[in-house]
């Protein structure tokens, strides 16, 4: 048997469908939408999930087309006269094209990883789960492909497949709309978009996701191997009672993915020594990048009177709102990781020392972005530059403030400074910094 | 006209031209079915090209290539008619559906990716055989349609398919495609296939 399985691997389309998948899906994942999984490894499994929505369709057009090899070849008539069950001569091609394309997801995961494996640490369990669905994903596609392509042995059937299957994925969230708990069923891609730093898949969608899957697999074998059509009529049981059983486990919920927060990827880790600085767990891989700076802008504070001791990351998350612990003496620092999956440093010395002129959540009366630039920056003794989070418009009136707050003498200035940090800790700012 | 008549049959012409007009129906069906909208989103009327492209792929090769190569004709002129021909069916099924309720345009956008798409496929067709042609075309579109890039220029040219109407730089793209593919398969011909495969004419 693993002789024929071993022929089948280099005789079928197996080779090549895993190297079609494994280029298309690097592709996509280093160039569609640049590169939105530097955060960590959940972030990664969850953007190749998103990149099904080309790898799927292909893995359907894959089968189909392995599916009418023996009609091309003119033997159909020739194997059928051998005198075996078609489900043995069925079992090596199913094994072959699901290895095949499982292999070719699990190398373009493996090439994401090999971008960040320096930086990310955190490695959940979901992380695991949410591959394993992608890959019963492909396998399900590759068989119900096998399954067409012979049902329908016709050389448009691949890539009419193909073209169906990508329809199929874009209609979907259409189609259930506005239940969209229903979408996360029958559609592996649906809310793996845009994933965030804390963001996770539960386990229940992940389990309803894939008993929807191998339950459509399990049709597609049924249908494949079958010879009769009393077979194919009973095919359809599994499907039924798949998409029954997946929509009874899928909580009734939308935004269910989208909404949820891993807490323990949220949670503080803080680096040894004084004084402290901590980021979440997802982004302890940049632990000492994010410590040298914070360290240095906590150094430039101290000027201040009152001045907080403490930098830790700002883990607000706005969908569901949550904000961390509010404390005086905490700057808030928001991690920003750039595509190489490295602390992106330009700014955040200034966004450390910045922070300090935060409120609390949920205040009203904020101290403005232009004001906290300039007396930043003022702090640091160099010209405001906007950063990640800033309007071009508030930078020419940040630098039009701190240049006012230039001409002051040190100490005016500085009280002026202080008073800034007391009004936005007390949610009172009203005042701007040049007219106190 | 004898010649012509026998010519179709060996390509199996109707049967594609049927598939054709049946995918384009379908295509035509479910938007109308629905959406309310009289114009058809770009991406639709992009896979429908797509679609109708595969579906006379199939056309571009004979049941025996080699066979049909050792009769003394001028095949260049012919080819670039059958080119020419599928071309113009493409654009012409789905230009009709402008008089109807869902328009599958605008015109220079169908006729771009028509152009475009059928070069590629015939250059599969010359270089990789045409029961492969379909490879690249579907692979390219699925992924230049869902993730579309209109800046840097290279962005444009790498997903010319879903790219606007108006925009030169697919247009462009679409056309050297168009050409190259044109040119290759009039010069070179459905590539040949391993003699098991060309053996019988069941296909």
């Amino acid at each position: 048997m693993s002789r024929v399985f071993r022929i089948e691997l280099r005789r079928s389309a197996a080779l090549g469908s895993a190297l079609i998948l494994l280029v298309a899906g690097v592709l996509l994942l280093f160039f569609a939408e640049g590169i939105g999984f530097a955060d960590g490894w959940m972030q990664l499994a969850m953007t190749q999930r998103l990149y099904l929505a080309v790898l799927w369709p292909l893995a359907l057009a894959a089968g189909a087309w392995q599916a009418r090899r023996e009609r091309r070849s003119n033997v159909a008539e020739l194997f059928a006269s051998t005198p075996r069950p078609r489900a043995h001569r069925t079992v090596p091609t199913l094994g072959a094209m699901a290895t095949a394309v499982a292999c070719g997801y699990l190398l373009m995961g493996m090439s994401g990883g090999l971008w960040i494996i320096g930086t990310a640490e955190y490695l959940p369990v979901q992380v695991f789960v949410v591959t394993a669905v992608g890959v019963l994903a492909l396998i399900a596609a590759v068989w119900l492909g096998l399954a067409v392509g012979r049902l329908l042995p016709w050389t448009a059937t691949a890539p009419a497949l193909g073209i169906a299957g990508l329809g199929l994925l874009l209609l979907i969230p259409g189609a259930t709309r506005p239940r969209g708990w229903l979408a996360l069923v029958f559609s592996p891609i649906y809310e793996m978009k845009m994933p965030d730093a804390y963001t996770t898949v539960p386990s229940r969608a992940s389990v309803a996701q894939a008993v929807w899957l191998a339950a459509l697999a399990g049709t597609a074998v049924l249908l494949f191997a079958s010879s009769g059509w009393r077979l194919r009529v009973a095919a359809l049981l599994p499907v039924v009672t798949g998409a029954a059983l997946a929509v009874t486990l899928m909580p009734h919920q939308d935004r269910y993915v989208t909404d949820a927060i891993d807490p323990v990827a949220r949670e503080l880790v803080c680096a040894p020594g004084e004084p402290r600085v901590c980021v979440s767990r997802v982004h302890s891989g940049l632990l000492t990048e994010v410590r040298t700076q914070a360290r240095a802008g906590l150094a430039i504070l101290a000027k201040l009177p009152g001045a907080p001791t403490q930098a830790d990351e700002d883990t607000t998350t706005y969908l569901p709102e949550d904000y961390p612990p509010w404390r005086g003496d905490v700057v808030l620092l928001r991690v920003e990781v750039g595509s190489n999956g490295h602390l992106d440093q330009t700014t955040v010395l200034a966004d450390v020392v910045s922070g300090a002129f935060a409120s609390p959540p949920r205040c009203e009366h904020t101290v403005g972005p232009a004001e906290k630039l300039a007396a930043a920056y003022w702090l640091l003794g160099r010209e405001p530059v906007a950063g990640w989070a800033n309007d071009p418009a508030d930078l020419g009136t940040a630098v039009q403030l701190w240049q006012d707050l230039r001409q002051l003498p040190e100490s005016e200035a500085r009280a002026r400074v202080a008073a800034l940090r007391q009004a936005a800790l007390t949610c009172s700012a009203g005042a701007s910094l040049g007219t106190r | 006209m004898r010649w012509l008549t026998l010519y179709l049959r060996s390509r199996r012409a109707p049967v594609a031209l049927t598939a054709a007009a049946g995918c384009a129906v379908v295509m035509w069906s479910l938007w109308s079915a629905f959406s309310d909208s009289r114009t058809v989103g770009t991406p639709m009327v992009v896979l429908t090209v797509l679609l109708l492209v595969a579906a006379l792929t199939a056309t571009l090769g004979g049941p025996d290539d080699a066979l049909e190569l050792t009769a003394a004709l001028p095949w260049p002129p012919r080819r670039v008619a059958h080119l020419v021909t599928a071309f113009l069916v493409v654009v012409a099924l789905l230009l009709a559906t402008l008089a109807t309720g869902a328009h599958f345009g605008p015109a220079q956008l169908v006729v771009r990716d028509a152009g475009g798409l059928l070069g590629l496929t015939a250059f599969g067709a010359a270089t990789i055989g045409t029961a492969r042609a379909w490879f690249l075309p579907l692979g390219w579109t699925l992924a230049a349609v869902l993730f579309p890039r209109s800046e840097p220029v290279l962005g444009q040219i790498l997903t010319w398919q879903a790219q606007p109407a108006a925009s030169s730089v697919a247009t462009g793209a679409a056309g050297l495609l168009g050409l190259g593919g044109l040119v290759a398969y009039a010069v070179a011909g459905p590539a040949r296939r391993p003699p098991a495969e060309a053996a019988q004419a069941t296909g």
